[in-house]
């Protein structure tokens, strides 16, 4: 029987210097992407190391290949193109948008890069079971991939003035994008992947961007004419398209308020309760949720929502220097004991350590450490919870 | 045609610069500009009439205007950004620097807007303040950049009109 409180992560791992420098050659064409895979190789044995090293049970890859948790499909997808806004700005229709948003990122057009629907959209390559497969090779323990989910991939790239050319409403790219990740959920599982998260940070974009000026460019698209209950039924309903009726591979969604800077303002503030209705309906197996952030507000949101689903829970936040101890990791765990079975608990930091490949939150140090208070916690609640 | 930074041919940009060293005349056209601007004879749009150019001065729908364009202290400010560009520009190519990117974002902040809508008698409906933020993605060192950006700001003839008080001669007819 698998062990209760599985320690797990939610996918990235900081990137050595040698592995960001050969990012760099590999976007200006000076090495071709063999040659990078090689380098990238390197740096996820020592990202399978560390995680090994510090006790977890569900490992990733530390998402070493990936410039971001979103962006590299862009390699993967034909139609999606990485364009920075001083590319397209002349062809958006809402100018003022992304205007408003470099001013308040205080960031030049040319300097952000981000993936956009420039064409009809066509699967080139599977689009992370290159690195399921590396992982299972070089491993024993279970495995988890993440993979940018269909509403993130929908919002961050759909852009009214060019995408529309291609497809008139993002609701008709939503259906493209959900039926590619459908299949690659489908294949990640036929080649041993356990665990499948889909990363859908902008939800919380969706509730708490718009009040609190912090915004991203995933979330460019998003005008104040939208309203927020339309855009989470939307939402919603293509991440169950996406997964409904797949069996025999654990899927989670992982919703968090930001990880691009160490700064905690910079982030997005909120509770998960305006949320839950629409999560509590998501055909997934496990929620990936942040809490050991005090913008993510308390557990407790879930008194009124019961559920019997999975809770990966966010016991330590990857941006602080400070590692948390086992005692207040174990503290916390059990207040989520009033929700949640202990078989349904699943022990992970709020967020990756290297969301942004260019500006991870923490080091491998720290990260590692922290990884490991998380597993001597679960070892201690598994003694007492057995 | 000799050799080409920026888009700009430098040897024809020092024969320019030293043109204007000896012929008076050259001095004389480019040291005065002109420009006509009309109303389009409804509502808040204008049109501006230079050279063998025009564009349209708009007011935007929250000032009652149809939001044709830009408004004019939008194009204060625009002028201001685009001076700063052009001399930082023409500083680096005279120094052989080749720029891959440049922007210039700018706010500028109004001292009491009330007193143009007529409400208040306190301060000034200009500026009171214009942030002016270059960013700028160049092969060369910080050192540099700076010393370009300080010369482009003490240069600037937007900037100097802004900072300076210029003397306004308002004058009116009318035709009948
Ligand atoms: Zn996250």
């Amino acid at each position: 029987m698998d062990k209760i409180f599985p320690v797990t992560v939610v996918g990235s791992w900081p990137r050595p210097k040698w592995l960001l420098d050969a990012l760099r050659r590999k976007r200006e064409g000076k090495i071709s992407d063999e040659e990078f895979q090689a380098i990238a190789d390197e740096a996820v044995l020592i990202a399978i190391k560390y995680q090994e090293d510090a006790g977890v049970d569900i490992i990733s890859d530390g998402e070493q290949r990936r410039d971001n948790f979103y962006s590299f499909v862009a390699d993967k997808i034909e139609g999606v193109e990485l364009k920075t806004v001083a590319e397209f700005i002349d062809f958006a229709e809402d100018k003022a948008a992304f205007e408003e948003l470099l001013r308040k990122l205080d960031v030049p057009a040319f300097s952000i890069r981000t993936p956009i629907v420039t064409n009809f959209i066509k699967k080139k390559t599977p689009i992370a079971l290159n690195e399921a497969k590396f992982l299972k090779e070089h491993t024993n323990k279970k495995i988890k991939v993440a993979l940018p989910g269909p509403y993130l991939l929908t919002r961050s790239s759909w852009i009214k003035g060019i995408s529309d050319k291609y497809y008139k409403r993002k609701e008709d790219l939503a259906e493209e994008f959900s039926k590619i990740l459908r299949e690659e959920i489908k294949l990640l599982r036929d080649n041993g992947v356990d665990f499948v998260q889909l990363d859908e940070p902008v939800l919380m974009e969706v509730l708490y961007g718009p009040e609190l000026s912090v915004q991203t460019f995933m979330c460019a698209a998003l005008t104040a004419k939208e309203n927020p209950r339309d855009e989470l039924r939307f939402a919603l309903d293509i991440l169950n398209k996406t997964v409904e009726g797949i069996s025999g591979v654990r899927l989670g969604v992982h919703i968090c308020r930001g990880n691009w800077s160490k700064s905690e303002d910079a982030q997005l503030k909120g509770d998960y309760y305006p949320l839950l209705p629409f999560l509590l309906d998501m055909k997934v197996n496990q929620y990936v949720l942040e809490f050991a952030t005090k913008r993510a507000g308390s557990i407790d949101v879930f008194k009124d929502y019961p559920t019997e689903k999975e809770i990966g829970l966010g016991v330590v936040n990857p941006k602080t220097d400070e590692v948390e101890k086992p005692e207040d990791i174990i503290n916390f765990v059990e207040k989520a004991l009033n929700y949640f079975k202990p078989e349904r608990i699943f022990l992970n930091p709020d967020c990756g350590f290297g969301t942004f490949a260019e500006s991870p939150v923490n080091t491998p140090k720290v990260s590692f450490l922290k990884l490991k208070s998380i597993s001597k916690a679960a070892s201690i609640l598994r003694e007492k919870y057995h | 045609m000799g050799k080409v930074i920026n888009g700009l041919d430098v040897e024809s940009l020092k024969s320019l610069i030293e043109e204007a060293k000896k012929n008076q005349e050259f001095v004389q056209k480019i040291n005065k500009w002109y420009a006509r601007v009309r109303w389009a004879g409804s509502g808040f749009t204008f049109n501006s009439y230079v050279r063998n150019h025009s564009f349209t001065i708009s007011e935007p729908s929250e000032l009652g205007g149809p939001d044709k364009g830009p408004n004019a202290v939008e194009y204060v400010i625009s002028a201001l950004g685009a001076c700063y560009s052009t001399g930082f520009i023409l500083n680096a190519t005279k120094r052989g620097i080749s720029i891959k990117n440049l922007e210039v974002a700018i706010e500028g902040e109004i001292d009491n807007i009330l007193v143009f809508l007529g409400l208040s008698n306190e301060g000034h409906p200009g500026y009171r303040k214009i942030i002016a933020k270059a960013y700028v993605e160049a092969d060369c060192d910080e050192k540099l950049v700076k010393e370009i950006w300080e010369e482009t700001v003490r240069t600037s003839p937007v900037g100097n009109t802004l900072a300076r008080n210029v003397e306004i001669v308002p004058q009116i007819s009318l035709i009948k």
